[in-house]
């Protein structure tokens, strides 16, 4: 493999300072957890390596090293040399590198579908000719069509197998690849020799429908793997990439890249903009909204001199901010941090797997030798076809499928209800968590403020004076307008209508001066609280409306279910406490936690993690991501920020909470499907083994066997999509 | 009868090579990059609401 590829140090995914390098990099061909152990070891064993980290989960490499000793070049030759091809993390070229990761699986896939079905359709007339005769020149046309078809599944389908086989070998380990790179490769082999021969059997169906099946299992494994490295990129996302920079001699806003902005720089962010970066206020008032960051639902007033967060949105008038935290060292980007740290600290599952997989194929290989040496010792000439039968028999087919076809009827089952099922492993995590943590904020309500009480005094009609209202707000940025948008009415209009930073709004509406907002700027004098707006004409005509971010309807009942059926409810809020506890109370959810940081969610969630408990999560924010990524299973909200799309399981559609129930029943259900499906799987290796070994059972009849058995835990699987009705009707 | 299976053979191979060309050229093309992309886009809110949108129209119309 080449080593060297040109190498630059700028850029941002490796840097040399302070006498010391770091880089960051994707290794592709990372697929389990043996791959990342070598690694790490080989990095290890280089001299000047400080540190090196890999994470399975993203194939992430990242190393420290020592320039005077070692330099990149080397770093990444030597992770070339044992099989992974190292890619510099630059944005569009991580993203670049996933599509052709994708690309290249689809193609071997495609190819390895046509090509099998293909071969299936030759041999098919092969094996009616073994029994009713076949012309001798027909059948050798056949066998040499087979092996035209299938010689491009094995080399191009199959190299990952074949590839990955070699780098275990070279790396002394055993895994799957190999067992199954060796049945591949013999029964390949074996055909060529008696298909140029012209004697004996022939087993091309075999090799290319069994590429067929592990390619199909390793794709669904590579989808989930990608999605997990997409999370952080949507929350780079969320930052504006540019910056409006004030010069400090002119006192003109220019716009710049992110990057280039330094600590005291003064910058403009206009209404409705997100900011870019942690800062303080230099303005003297600004109203901002947090929700991205903490979940807090209603705007925040800041003074002059207060702290800001990047990633929340100015929601009052243009406000200047002095930069004081980096792109790099903001509340934004150790989210990041702790989503990462939350990804790898995941895949426990997959790990035990690995282990017993390796156990596993020590066992048959030397099962099959032993058949082989005992087959030979008999007779020699059946040795061939039973060690190949053996290796058939003992492939995991039904047992590896057994699983992902349940899933997938209980996906797309899910998919009805308004649940997209985002990763694999989530429905056996819905059907197994005894817990859920509830975020509040545009989880259990509907997330944007809506009005709850009309309060008119004077011959002020209260629908003419939320139409009033809905008219001065038409154009308000304000994220409490939004509460009156539903009450316009198109007869009633505002004119010269401006907005007040801070205050509120002034308009004309029919001839008189009308204000909206704080109470001290609409009805100055008035003694009511700031958790109200009023609306006045200044004389005698006045409303006072409450808004509030009320409950979904229908999260009552839903919370009930979920108890019912055996589940412990947590609210774990970043709301105020005031507002989180009346929510609980409506709800009847006595586990309470609220003004929680995204780190306190974190630990929260650890604490019910540590005491033994399996949780789902539902959040939808981007102050969620982190713990949606921790939590056993999670589900974010249709509505939600994107960042929290990414780091979700599963993700609920509908806007309504009523699903929740339901999908678990339906999870629940998935589950004993599961376990049915891979007792079967058991039973027929068990039985197919000994057959295999003692010669009744030929290659082919393990091929088909082993199709067969597939087949039956495909149609078992299919009955999650029937008797779902019954899941639906009993609700 | 039996040597139609001789062309007929050969034809199927021919065939067979044309799917994958076709097929490998899609996936270049980008036809399967994001498969998700359409389960996501109802998640996504239209730039302009479709009554909204006519009502725009009607509105310029009218002017």
């Amino acid at each position: 493999m080449a080593a060297s590829a040109p190498l630059s140090l700028d850029g941002h995914w490796a840097s040399e300072s302070d006498g010391e390098g770091h880089a960051v990099f994707n290794a592709e061909g990372i697929h389990c957890a043996n791959c990342a152990r070598s690694i790490k070891n080989t990095l290890g064993t280089l001299p000047g390596i400080k540190r090196a980290d890999v994470n399975v989960v993203n194939s992430r490499v990242s190393v420290t090293w020592d320039p005077g000793v070692v330099n990149l070049g080397t770093i990444l030759g030597s992770v070339a040399k044992i099989g992974f091809r190292p890619v510099p993390l630059v944005g569009d070229a991580a993203a670049q590198s996933q599509k052709i990761e994708r690309r290249t699986a689809l193609k071997r896939i495609g190819l390895a579908a046509i090509g099998s079905m293909q071969v299936m359709m030759y041999a098919g007339g092969l094996y009616a000719g073994a029994f009713q005769g076949i012309d001798s020149d027909l059948s050798n046309a056949l066998r040499w069509t087979c092996l035209i078809v299938a010689t491009p599944v094995l080399f191009y389908s199959g190299a990952p197998i074949l590839r990955g086989a070699l780098a275990d070998l070279r790396r002394r380990v055993l895994g799957m690849d190999v067992t199954v790179s060796i049945a591949l490769v013999l029964a390949y082999l074996a055909s060529v020799y008696n298909t140029i021969t012209g004697t004996g059997e022939v087993y091309f169906d075999s090799v290319t429908m069994f590429i067929l099946f592990l390619l199909l299992g390793r794709f669904v494994e590579m989808r989930g793997r990608h999605q997990t490295a997409n999370v952080t990129d949507a929350l780079a996302r969320a930052l504006p990439a540019t910056a409006q920079r004030i010069d400090p001699d002119s006192g003109v806003a220019t716009k710049i890249p992110l990057g280039d902005l330094r600590h005291g720089d003064q910058i403009r962010i206009g209404t409705g903009q997100i900011i870019p970066v942690d800062g303080k206020v230099l303005s003297e008032t600004a109203l901002v909204d947090e929700s991205l960051v903490t979940g807090e639902s209603l705007p925040n007033r800041r003074h002059g001199g207060e702290a800001l967060l990047g990633g929340s949105i100015n929601a009052g008038g243009a406000i200047t901010l002095e930069v004081t935290h980096l792109p790099s060292e903001s509340t934004l980007h150790s989210l990041v941090r702790l989503l990462e740290r939350a990804q790898s600290e995941r895949p426990r599952l997959g790990l035990a797997a690995e282990r017993m997989a390796s156990w596993f194929i020590i066992r048959i290989l030397l099962l099959t030798t032993l058949v082989g040496l005992v087959w030979y010792v008999i007779d020699p000439a059946r040795a061939f076809p039973a060690v190949l039968a053996v290796l058939v028999a003992t492939c995991p087919c039904a047992l590896s499928i057994a699983t992902p076809v349940a899933l997938a009827a209980a996906s797309s089952r899910l998919a009805k209800l308004g649940v997209l099922v985002m990763r694999p492993d989530a429905i056996e995590g819905l059907a197994s968590v005894d817990t859920v943590m509830l975020d509040k904020t545009g989880t259990l309500t509907e997330g944007h403020p809506r009005l709850v009480s009309t309060e008119t005094t004077g011959d002020l009609d209260p629908a003419r004076a939320r139409a009033i209202a809905a008219a001065l707000e038409a154009s308000s940025q304000h994220p409490l307008a939004a509460a009156f948008k539903e009450y316009a009415d198109p007869a009633v209009v505002s004119h010269d209508a401006r907005d007040i930073a801070g205050l509120g709004i002034e308009g004309h509406v029919d001839g008189s001066l009308w204000r909206i907002g704080k109470p001290s700027f609409a009805k100055p004098g008035s003694a009511d609280s700031d958790a109200q707006i009023v609306l006045s004409d200044g004389l005698k005509r006045s409303a006072k409306f409450r808004v509030a971010d009320v409950l979904r309807t229908e999260a009552p009942a839903a919370v009930a279910a979920l108890q019912t059926r055996g589940l412990s409810i947590h609210l774990a809020s970043g709301d105020r406490r005031a507002a989180v506890m009346d929510a609980a109370r409506e709800l009847g959810i006595d586990k309470v936690s609220a003004e929680l940081r995204p780190e306190d969610k974190l630990r929260t969630l650890q604490n019910l993690q540590n005491e033994g408990r399996r949780v789902l999560m539902i959040g939808d924010g981007i102050n969620d991501g982190p713990v949606l990524a921790a939590a056993d299973v999670s589900m974010a909200m249709g509505r939600g920020s994107s960042i929290a799309h990414a780091a979700g399981d599963l993700l609920l559609l509908r806007e309504s909470l009523a699903s929740l129930p339901l999908a678990r029943d339906v999870a629940t259900r998935t589950l004993v499907i599961v376990q049915q499906n891979l007792r079967w799987a058991v039973i027929y290796n068990m039985t197919a083994l000994p057959l295999a070994a003692i010669g009744l059972m030929p290659p082919w009849v393990a091929a088909l066997g082993m199709s067969l058995s597939s087949l039956l835990v495909v149609f078992n699987a299919r009955r999650i999509l029937r008797a779902s009705h019954a899941v639906g009707g009993a609700a | 009868m039996l040597q139609s299976l001789y062309l007929l053979i050969p034809l199927s191979i021919i065939l067979v090579a044309a799917a994958i060309w076709a097929f490998f050229w899609a996936v270049n093309r980008g036809q399967f990059d994001d498969v998700d992309e359409s389960a996501r886009m109802a998640l996504e809110e239209d730039p302009l609401p479709l009554n909204e949108a006519i009502n725009e129209d009607a509105k310029s119309r009218r002017e």
